[in-house]
């Protein structure tokens, strides 16, 4: 056999290459250590959220987005926090709050020295004084038509809080020592206590001399003058404040990012946490604040945040040790799944927004006793057996207009106001109170929400074997909001969110003609307690007042509360101490309790 | 030619104003922006709706907001301006930022996964039609219609219970009890006999056979634990990189082309050769680097072909530089395979390599291999899902077509003379039946900037279909848009770019100008 040249050279360099490989066998590929990097020594916990973070200020109408609120949570300190049984607690490593007098309301806030922003600029006066300015809408002067467009002025720092209790505080004085202000209030505010540097809402959140150099002035001192010396916002006769509109025009747009910005200035950190890498829409890393020691010290050195919207891809994603802890929006299936897993912790619980039946006080159910008739066919055991135990056996009819099961006085208010005439299902008595009459009652829900829609099928159901003759006034989740309170339904099924904790959020919905009073109840003697609710600021006499009135919305046959929302948070055996919490803070209420198990 | 595009792109102009004035309309009918305010029991409602209201800007009437937005958007036209305003999110981003961030997201997703669809779906094809009503035939059929039907959210919870969360299970412990053995075994035979001839002795060998060697494989792998630490190694690339050689020598040139295999050989040989050279270099590697020895392996496979000389040498010269390719890219897959145990064991990772969500593990950081390492199984599920999906297809198109070009005359006439069945496939029928795909494959990379929606959701994966769905169930019109100027105008351009392609590819087919 002739071989070619070629296939000669092709011999050789096989050969060749079989000899190289049979004496360096597989050291070819030689790897450098490529294991260690990035590697967190106290531990990492990776926890998941439903959106995706968008702004560094989350007191903003537009930043005001849960994911946002939680990374403020982690990253800032102030006076005091929620805990899980929705009490308040104060954070007196930060600060102090001290009430100088209760009449007239006088309250002194005071950082504890040695609290720093991430820059090392103390925290101190004239960022509290810059905090009030933005919460108490203090230079805020416009006007607005009907349909809501401003016709004067300007609405300034657009705060997504509630202005109207700081805003019964006068311009307040920053102390000698540079690091407190006292709040003196023109008439006692019941919520008082969280109504400034609440770590549910940020805390202490703008550093004020970033905000100062970004707004064009030249440093902290001239924004405290600015504030000293700028008038407060008249309605009445509106005038320019350039220098407080570039202040406010920073503030409303400038911290918003969806990546981890290049100055450092725009995230500084005076909390627990400080952002240190961000993906956009993927997931966001927190890394410990080195010199943070004002307030619970964290355990774990990092928490990555993960983004994923579908409750199955949370859960699996759990499942397969990619995550931690996740929340997942509850559902029946959602809970089964976890529950099927193994070495995952599952949390259920309340939230604090809870469905109601409402009843107009006009039209058909303008009698009172069509209005109490209607009350006794509501199925409300079978409602919370058929939606809500499957999520949270727990579960029970919520009994108070006005608390909810996670409060303390809710067993106190749910023993006296009556509202155990409507545990069970009475169609007799029903019967007798309509003495033959068939009233026509349309009920108006958001029929694209599953649960209302379940709701209103039960409810109806029942209600027609008493003789209602019920109409489906259910509309799309486009126009519901919109029909409210406009007196094309006599009942309606929907939700309303419970603060937790504060009172003044009850004459929004039960005082007369209120913005939230969608169905007419007006009644002078708890328009009266409610008064005297808001600028009482005792707890105690508070629920006193608090269960009065609750009193008096069932006596009046109001409607009824159905249930409140379940919710589920799931975390693996990896990690411990975490709890459920009811409100909006949700897991993160605690995180610095957050532990990897070694 | 020149006329019939310009009016084209008119037409294209005028249809993206109105599709646009459409979707900004249904857009903003598709909810209510306020719902959630509405409803809400905050003592500063009313404060927080008039807010929004100003944002979005709901007091004037959806059909003069449109006209808003257009206005910002005309913007985009001018030339070199930089003044492109296609307005921002309810959360204040700019839709041009997240466009842009969604846009690369969604094609590192699609890409793949679209590209290996084509070359998958089309050699099935082909093969089905050579082989029509065989087996083969048959099975590939009934796979492909199967996970063309499956809904892509349940093909995607099962790729993730198996391939993810039950292949990362096994890895805790890489041992594969003898069942599995068995059960991967038969399956190897079944695939085996089927693509072996139609007689049963065939195939009943090609089953022990492909049983034999898949068990013998596993069992092997496993009692070498090359599970947990894998590796192609030497002889294997050696061993593949010959079989390469002559399977691309055979489908290219032939293998009576001696000249032509002989390059492919050296080539597969200079590959090993530079598997020891190059290595040391490869861990400071960076893709501009791969890029670069991708590009030095082909000149150099072309070198190779075209010394051998010959009577065509454009032969040796495309076969040694095939194979040459696919040796670097054997190599490349070594140096992946040897970072697995690092890259498993990295902190971040805490061995679960194969993810179920996301694009990347947050905060690892490594070498161009770790970060390779990463992203492949990240993308790996997602990529399975889509790729299974839309298989069907093209194979089912490529068999058609191929069906109707083998039955042609001109067939007919090249066997009649005498040519190969190799000329006849790859040079006479092959060549024809991927005209009518031109159209498919046109329109398909057209809608691969417009995302998955559904892969992308449930693999928590921020595209251009996330960003969609977003907008939608916030009711923000802007990020809509956006989606809907970039998706439409793909949809126009690679219309346009279809029609322009079969008139190119097919004389018969002309352009009326």
């Amino acid at each position: 056999m002739r071989f070619g040249r070629t296939s000669k050279a092709v011999g050789v360099a096989a050969v060749a290459a079989l000899a190289l490989s049979a004496c360096a066998a597989n050291t070819g590929t030689e790897t450098t250590e490529e294991g260690t990097e990035g590697e967190a020594t106290g531990g990492n916990i990776r926890v998941v959220e439903v959106n995706a973070f968008s702004s560094f200020n989350s007191s903003t109408s537009e930043g005001n987005v849960d994911i946002n609120g939680k990374i403020a949570y982690a990253t800032h300190s102030g006076f005091v926090y929620i805990n899980n049984d929705l009490e308040v607690v104060k954070n007196e490593d930060f600060g102090t709050m001290e009430v100088l007098s209760e009449d007239p309301l006088s309250v002194k806030y005071t950082v504890n020295e040695g609290v720093t922003w991430s820059d090392g600029e103390p925290v101190d006066g004239g960022d509290l004084l810059l905090a009030w300015a933005i919460e108490s809408g203090y230079f805020n002067d416009s006007t607005t038509d009907d349909a809501g467009e401003v016709v004067s002025g300007a609405t300034y720092f657009d705060y997504a809080g509630d202005t109207s209790g700081l805003g019964l505080t006068e311009l307040p004085e920053i102390g000698e020592d540079g690091r407190s202000i006292t709040l003196n209030y023109s008439e006692p505010f019941a919520d008082y206590e969280v109504a400034f540097g609440l770590m549910s809402e940020g805390g202490i959140d703008t550093p004020a001399h970033v905000l100062a150099e970004k707004g064009g002035l030249a440093d902290e001192d001239a924004l405290i003058e600015l504030i000293n010396t700028t008038p407060a916002g008249d309605p009445e006769s509106p005038v320019e404040r350039p220098e407080i509109q570039a202040l406010a025009d920073f503030w409303n747009t400038g911290f918003d990012t969806k990546s981890l910005p290049t100055d450092p200035s725009l995230f500084l950190s005076n909390g627990p946490f400080i952002a240190s890498a961000i993906t956009p829409d993927q997931s966001m890393t927190l890394t410990r604040n080195e010199d943070y020691d004002w307030g619970p010290i964290p355990k774990v050195d990092e928490i990555t945040v993960r983004y994923i919207g579908e409750a199955p891809a949370q859960v699996q994603a759990l499942q397969n040790g990619e995550v931690d802890i996740i929340a997942p929006q509850a559902s029946a299936d959602t809970v089964e799944q976890l529950e099927g897993l193994e070495g995952v912790t599952v949390e259920q619980g309340n939230q604090l927004s809870y469905d109601h039946l409402d009843l107009n006080f006009s039209g058909v159910f303008e009698d009172e006793n069509v209005r109490e008739a209607f009350m006794k066919t509501v199925p409300r055991q079978q409602l919370v057996d058929t939606i809500v135990k499957k999520i949270n056996p727990d579960a029970a009819p919520l009994d108070s207009q006005l608390f909810l099961t996670d409060q303390e006085p809710y067993e106190e208010t749910a023993a006296n106001n009556g509202s155990d005439a409507y545990a069970e299902v009475d169609i007799e008595g029903a019967k007798e109170l309509l003495a033959g009459a068939t009233p026509e009652v349309r009920i108006m829900y958001n029929r694209d929400n599953p649960n209302r829609l379940n709701s209103y099928t039960l409810i109806a159901e029942s209600a027609a074997q008493a003789g209602f003759k019920i109409v489906d006034g259910g509309l799309g989740s486009s126009d519901w909001g919109a029909a409210l309170g406009n007196g094309t339904y006599d009942a309606t099924i929907f939700g309303w969110i419970n603060s937790g904790v504060g009172v003044s959020g009850v004459p929004q919905i039960f005082k007369t003609a209120n913005g939230s009073n969608f169905n007419g109840f007006s009644s002078p003697e708890a328009d009266a307690l409610m008064d005297e609710l808001i600028v009482t600021t005792d707890p105690e006499e508070q629920d006193r007042i608090q269960i009065e009135i609750d009193k008096l919305i069932w006596d009046s046959k109001y409607g009824l509360p159905l249930f409140q929302v379940p919710g589920v948070d799931a975390y693996s055996d990896n990690v411990t101490g975490i709890e459920y919490m009811p409100n909006q803070t949700g897991v993160w209420w605690n995180f610095w309790d957050w532990q990897v198990v070694q | 030619m020149v006329t019939y595009i310009v009016r084209r792109l008119v037409t294209a102009v005028l249809i993206l104003f109105g599709a646009s004035f459409v979707v900004y309309q249904l857009t903003a009918l598709s909810g209510d922006p306020l719902e959630d305010l509405r409803a809400s029991n905050a003592p500063n409602r009313d404060q927080l709706i008039q807010a929004r209201t100003e944002l979005l800007d709901l007091n004037t009437p959806a059909p003069l907001r449109y006209f808003g937005w257009l206005a910002g958007a005309a913007k985009c036209i001018v030339p070199f301006a930089a003044t492109c305003d296609l307005g921002s999110s309810i959360q204040g981003e700019a839709v041009t930022t997240s466009l842009s961030r969604a846009m690369g997201n969604t094609i590192t997703l699609v890409a793949t996964a679209t590209v290996l669809a084509i070359i998958i779906g089309i050699s099935l094809g082909i093969i089905t039609a050579l082989r029509q009503y065989s087996g083969l035939d048959y099975g590939v059929t009934f796979m492909s219609f199967l996970f063309f039907s499956l809904p892509i959210f349940w093909l995607a919870v099962l790729l993730k219970e198996f391939g993810a969360i039950g292949f990362n299970n096994f890895l805790d412990d890489p041992d594969i009890p003898p069942s599995t053995i068995a059960v991967v075994a038969i399956a190897s035979g079944l695939i085996w006999a089927l693509f072996a001839s139609k007689s049963w002795k065939r195939k009943g060998i090609a089953f022990v056979l492909g049983a034999v060697v898949a068990a013998v494989l596993l069992f092997l792998l496993d009692l070498v634990g090359w599970f947990a630490n894998p590796g192609l190694g030497p002889v294997v690339i050696l061993v593949t990189g010959v079989g390469i050689a002559f399977g691309i020598v055979l489908l290219t040139a032939g293998l009576r082309n001696r000249k032509a295999l002989y390059s492919s050989l050296i080539m597969v040989a200079l590959g090993l050769v530079a598997y020891y050279v190059v290595n040391p270099v490869l861990n400071a590697a960076t893709i501009w680097m791969i890029i670069i020895l991708a590009v030095i392996t082909v000149l150099v496979g072309l070198g190779v072909g075209y010394a051998m000389g010959g009577y065509d040498r454009s032969q040796s010269m495309r076969a040694a530089a095939l194979t040459g390719l696919l040796m670097g890219f054997l190599i490349v897959v070594d140096r992946f395979m040897v970072t697995w145990p690092s890259y498993v064991s990295n902190p971040r990772v805490r061995g679960r390599p194969i993810a179920t969500v996301g694009a990347e593990t947050p905060g690892l950081e490594g070498t161009f291999w770790i970060n390779g390492r990463d992203t492949f199984t990240h993308l790996l599920l997602p990529t399975l899902a889509l790729l299974l999906a839309s298989l069907a297809s093209y194979s089912r198109y490529s068999r058609a077509s191929m069906l109707e070009i083998m039955n042609m005359d001109y067939i007919r006439t090249a066997r009649a003379k005498g040519l190969s069945e190799r000329t006849v496939v790859m040079r006479h029928a092959f060549r024809n039946a991927l005209i009518p795909l031109a159209t498919l494959v046109a329109f398909d990379i057209g809608a691969l900037i417009g995302g998955a929606i559904i892969t992308e959701q449930v693999f928590a994966f921020s595209g251009m279909g996330q960003l969609f769905v977003q907008a939608l169930q916030r009711t923000d019109p802007d990020p809509i848009m956006g989606f809907f100027l970039v998706a439409g105008i793909l949809a126009l351009v690679f219309n346009l770019v279809a029609d322009i392609a079969y008139s190119v590819l097919d004389p018969r087919v002309r352009v009326k100008a």
